[in-house]
């Protein structure tokens, strides 16, 4: 007999963010038809004031217990919380940039801050989808959402190239998922991860393979979202060809978001299947992630793409945490290919509770700094160059710390935090990382990642040499100021270097709670 | 204990950040007063260095003005400083070269001089931070810190290929420095179980004492003894890890030293620095890696030290001896005062690696010489360059001549690099060529490096016949002004330090030697014929200061915004929490040499 479920207020708790986002959407999509001013610059500030207090009501949710809400569909932990406080920070400073790049190119449209709130409450309820439908329901609402942000600045060609590009293999890499989820359904009978675990161990006695298929096909997915290398290769053309502040806002929103799916997912997947799968899954794509995205960051020129495939390689420090999530028992047999150490090893749970911890400390370092990096390029960049593709040229540093000090000072400081050089926010994030991995007996793995960060500080510190050390171009270009975007850059370096001296109320959240983590 | 007294190491490392951050107000155009701004907050800092290092018990504690606060607990982080003789010496060759890199770039930068004086001031923060960390994140932090700073001074103000060079720096320290921060992360996880773990120093060594006596022990006895097959978890995990950790680390501080193979960093910035860059570069930066090997490397890892000692003790006498060589090839001056230090940090090594009272307290009185006389001949030749902008051997000669009191004092300086008795140098290559022949080491090594103090006054000799004697070659050099009052005002300390620090050696040594005495017994703990016992070695430093009262984690809260801010951490947690070491008598702080 079906019944009715049962769905209180309660139930609604979890999803007040996601909530306010859509709500502060509606309101731009409906000042849009209702003011008639010239200027829309009030709409970046909504969205900032909307983002601002999504974060806060995250956070201040941080340490409540983990509980399932609507029918199990959903999840509510920590976890979640710390996600959605994480892409609302990107939100936010995303949309301060953007109010100052879209008035210097006469493009302010409603539908763009409404494009970035619904994408980014497509995040948070990512970040709490306990199933797999809703899972892939949620994942398309920020795809969708990004995907037209990406193409928003319609006139260009570049705009429109990166938008259909990502669109058709965003599609795809959702197609993928969606198989590997049939499949799941097929083995187990079931949607809800949290119930997965125990037909996934009778599944993989009986077809294993149907089982590997469908973990793999998540998992590729998912990585194809994350950016992992071998399935990176959409993220220098999407990111250079999108707009500048939609860049800074999908390097943090959805990579964190995707990340707290795949944490999700894999984590709910692993008591029904052995974790050595699992852990040399994600402890080889972390490898080739980090190899393949610093090497390819090294020739380049451009700083944007730099900073894409920056992002790729730091989506690969990312995937040492999310490896070291499943090193049960690390340092036994059957695994060495990544190399392993003995040592009085923390408790399975604790290592794991590192690693989490790492994994969201990591996101929000990157969020930070490299938003903070993203708006720098966007302020600097002018239209006229675009269409020569030379706007992002290092050559535009050249002798910024004479002509913009304060600007040249910000840059260095996003640099010096993306190459995980001490004090700032990025040093803490690799430390956590770092710790992590090691704990889980993953030290080759570490080792590389940490010759592949001195190898980044070259490239990192080329945009430094060009800002400091050489002469301005001749004809040296006046730059457009606009205080959000002002705003923006100083909010972020603060965040970058005072969180790299004092994490206090970050790991303070982090240490809250005692399970970050809820089914 | 007064407020100034608890919180005089974080005073002196974080005065001239004060200074720095009073600059970024000052307008760029007065250069005048930046400098004169740069140079009393660098006299300041002198005074307060001064104060500590006058109010150092050489009888006392280990580790004196110590203070200690929570910072991040999640990782068993604390902020901790705290000084022993060697590092206090150190600080105070750091302070005392502080204002007078202020004096010696006083007319040699004239752009952008806001930014070379804050980079200055930073620097100086840096170094003395890494200088008195005891707590090994801390010191990671700083040690990482000091690379930026002298990135941008050498990348800035340097001279033609100031990029490349600025770059090489960089990367070759950092990727040394990297693979440290692996080791330190090993390391914190094998020294406590998980719950307890702490990045502190005195606690990982005193967690790791017991396991390195055992495996000294062992290899003392031969692998087939009972003492190796009955190894207690942490020292079996030693075993198999701590050659890759102090491989680790070595590879880090061999790098800043530089030592033989990994120098080649060295030539170059040092040639491409400003005046600045190289005096600090020589004078501090270069010791920050045997202060490594004497903090870190060796205590930490002595029975791996003791296997790698042989290839160390070599490598440091082919920088002895190539280095001296290198100078003799040298047309460059600037080069061949690179090369030198290349050679003298070579003895510093090699007194270290000597393990014995004298070599390892000479170890220590070279790095304060090296500091003093090298980073003389710096400033020196920089004055020189300031005037004729070449730096080949071949554009000068007869410069005694047109400047007479230039050329005493060059010469003076000359005297104390290639250690003449009476001068500072004599005292330091004496105590550590003595160790080294006492020492267990090869006699071959005593006797090369001692080829190494021939070759030395050879290159030096020459180089100041070629520049100072002679017929004056050039007529560009004859209206060569003499130096200034500035100027004298700026070298001056230096030969004061000369000759103080080889006619009255011992207030120096009486600091540096507890120190020395305790390292080369950490070293020896479980040697053969050792009778040095674990309580003897192990470290007594403060205590972490109680948590503030927080709720608990986990405790349930009621949902609002009111709970949003978190109590850890966020602000100092104690305003003045006491540093109460209390000084415990320690056997072997007594008998000096």
């Amino acid at each position: 007999m079906f019944t009715i479920p049962v769905i209180t207020a309660a139930d609604f708790g979890p999803l007040i963010p996601a909530i306010l986002l859509l709500v502060g959407a509606i309101i731009v999509l409906l000042s849009e038809v209702f003011l008639s001013t010239a200027s829309r610059s009030y709409q970046s500030v909504i969205t900032a004031l909307f983002g601002t207090a999504a974060a806060v009501i995250a956070v201040g949710a941080v340490g409540e217990a983990p509980r399932k809400v609507f029918l199990g569909f959903a999840v509510s932990d920590s976890f979640s919380s710390l996600i959605t406080a994480v892409i609302c920070v990107g939100l936010v400073l995303a949309a301060l940039v953007a109010r100052g790049y879209l008035h210097d190119r006469h493009s302010e449209r409603g539908e763009f801050y409404a494009l970035m709130m619904f994408g980014a409450a497509g995040m948070s309820l990512l970040s709490v989808s306990n199933e797999l439908i809703t899972l892939f329901i949620n994942l398309e609402v920020l795809s969708i959402a990004t995907y037209a942000l990406t193409a928003y600045l319609r006139r260009g060609a570049r705009s429109t190239e990166a938008g259909f590009k990502y669109f058709i293999l965003g599609a795809f890499s959702s197609a993928i998922l969606l198989y590997g989820a049939a499949l799941l359904y097929g083995a187990t009978g079931t949607t809800h991860l949290s119930e997965m675990a125990g037909p996934l161990a009778e599944a993989f006695q009986s077809s294993r393979a149907l089982v590997y298929a469908g973990v793999f096909l998540v998992g590729t997915g998912l990585a194809f979202k994350v950016a992992a290398v071998p399935f990176h290769m959409w993220t220098p053309d999407v990111y250079e060809g999108a707009p500048t502040p939609v860049t800074a806002f999908m390097s943090a929103g959805v990579k964190a978001a995707a990340f707290a799916a795949l944490v999700r997912v894999f984590l709910s997947f692993s008591p029904g299947m052995p974790d050595a799968p699992l852990l040399e899954l994600f402890a080889t794509l972390s490898l080739l992630t980090m190899i393949v995205g610093n090497l390819l960051a090294i020739p380049q020129r451009n700083v944007k793409r730099m900073l894409a495939y920056s992002s790729i390689a730091h989506a690969g420090y990312v995937l040492a945490g999310v490896a070291a999530l499943f090193a049960t028992g690390a340092g036994e047999a059957g695994f060495r290919v990544i190399g392993s150490m003995e040592m009085h090893n923390a408790a399975n749970a604790a290592v794991r509770s590192d690693a989490l911890k790492g994994i969201l400390f990591y996101l929000l370092a990157y969020t930070v700094t490299g938003v903070g990096a993203f708006g720098l390029i966007s302020a600097l960049e002018r239209r006229e160059d675009e269409d020569r593709g030379t706007a992002w040229d290092l050559e535009r540093f050249a002798g910024l710390a004479q002509r913009k000090p304060g600007w040249a000072l910000a840059m260095a400081v996003f640099m010096l935090s993306l190459g995980g050089i001490p004090p700032t926010i990025g040093f803490i994030g690799k430390l956590y990382i770092f710790r992590a991995a090691i704990d889980a007996g993953m030290t080759g793995l570490v080792v590389v990642g940490v010759l592949t960060s001195a190898a980044s500080v070259y490239f990192y510190l080329r945009v430094v040499v060009y800002m400091y050390m050489r002469p301005a171009a001749d004809g040296a270009v006046t730059h457009n100021t606009h205080w959000s975007t002002e705003t923006a850059l100083v909010l972020s370096t603060a965040a970058v270097v005072i969180l790299g001296v004092l994490p206090g109320p970050v790991t303070g959240w982090l240490a809250m709670g005692g399970s970050l983590f809820g089914q | 204990m007064s407020f100034f007294d608890s919180h005089l190491t974080s005073l002196v490392i974080f005065l001239p950040l004060l200074f720095a951050a009073l600059l970024a107000f000052l307008p760029n155009a007065e250069r005048g007063q930046l400098r004169t701004v740069t140079l009393i907050g660098m006299l300041l800092d002198l005074v307060l260095a001064a104060w500590m290092y006058l109010k150092f018990e050489p009888a006392g504690a280990e580790f004196q003005h110590e203070y200690r606060v929570r910072w991040l607990d999640d990782f068993g982080i604390s902020y901790h400083v705290g000084v022993d003789g060697l590092a206090v010496s150190l600080i105070l060759l750091t302070a005392v070269l502080g204002p007078l890199v202020v004096m010696a770039s006083w007319s040699f930068v004239q752009e952008r001089t806001k930014e070379f004086h804050i980079a200055l001031l930073v620097l100086q923060v840096a170094m003395l931070g890494a200088l008195s960390s005891l707590d090994v994140v801390l010191f990671y932090v700083f040690w990482e810190a000091m690379l930026i700073p002298m990135y941008l001074l050498i990348g800035v103000w340097g001279s033609e290929e100031r990029q490349m060079a600025a770059m090489k720096f960089f990367l070759y320290t950092l990727a040394g420095s990297l693979l440290m921060l692996v080791a330190i992360i090993a390391l914190y996880l094998i020294a406590q179980p998980s719950g307890s773990r702490s990045f502190d120093y005195a606690t990982i060594y005193n967690a790791l004492v017991g396991a390195n006596r055992e495996l000294s022990a062992c290899m003392a006895a031969g692998a087939s003894s009972p003492l190796c097959t009955n190894l207690s978890p942490m020292a079996l995990t030693l075993k198999s890890w701590g050659p890759w950790m102090f491989a680790a680390f070595a590879l880090a501080f061999a790098i800043k030293v530089p030592m033989f193979p990994v120098h080649t960093w060295l030539p170059d910035a040092h040639v491409q620095a400003p005046v600045a860059g190289s005096i600090i570069l020589a004078g501090v930066m270069l010791k920050m890696g045997t202060f490594g090997f004497w903090r870190f490397a060796i205590p930490l890892f002595p029975s791996v030290a003791r296997e790698a000692r042989p290839l160390l003790a070599a490598l440091s006498v082919i920088g002895i001896v190539y280095g001296a060589l290198m100078c003799l090839a040298q047309r460059d001056i600037k080069k061949l005062i690179a090369y030198s230090s290349v050679s003298h940090l070579g003895y510093c090594m090699l007194g270290i690696m000597a393990m014995t009272l004298e070599g390892a307290s000479g170890s220590a009185y070279q790095m304060l010489n090296h500091g003093v006389s090298t980073g003389a001949l710096f400033l020196l030749f920089g004055m020189l360059y300031e005037r004729r902008h070449t730096r080949l051997m071949s554009d000068y000669g007869g410069i005694a001549s047109v400047m007479p009191v230039f050329a005493v004092a060059f010469v003076v300086i000359t005297f104390s690099s290639i250690a003449v008795p009476g001068t500072n140098g004599f005292i330091g290559e004496f105590l550590v060529l003595l160790g080294t022949f006492k020492s267990s080491l090869w006699t071959g090594f005593g006797v090369l490096a001692t080829t190494g103090v021939i070759l030395g006054a050879a290159y030096m000799l020459w180089m100041v016949q070629r520049v100072f004697f002679g017929q004056l070659t050039h007529r560009e050099n004859a209206h060569l002004t003499d130096m200034n009052w500035r100027e004298m005002a700026t070298v001056a300390p230096f030969l004061v330090l000369v000759l103080v620090m080889g006619l009255m050696p011992q207030p120096f040594l009486d600091r540096l030697n507890p120190a020395a005495d305790r390292f080369v017994d950490r070293f020896n703990v479980g040697a053969r014929d050792s009778r040095i016992t674990d309580a003897e070695v192990r470290m007594v430093v403060a205590q972490l200061p109680p948590r503030a009262a927080q709720p608990l984690p986990g405790a349930p809260r009621p949902l609002g915004l009111g709970n949003v801010q978190p109590v850890p951490l966020s602000a100092p947690l104690r305003p003045a929490a006491p540093a109460p070491a209390a000084p415990v008598a320690d056997p072997h702080a007594g008998h000096n040499h």
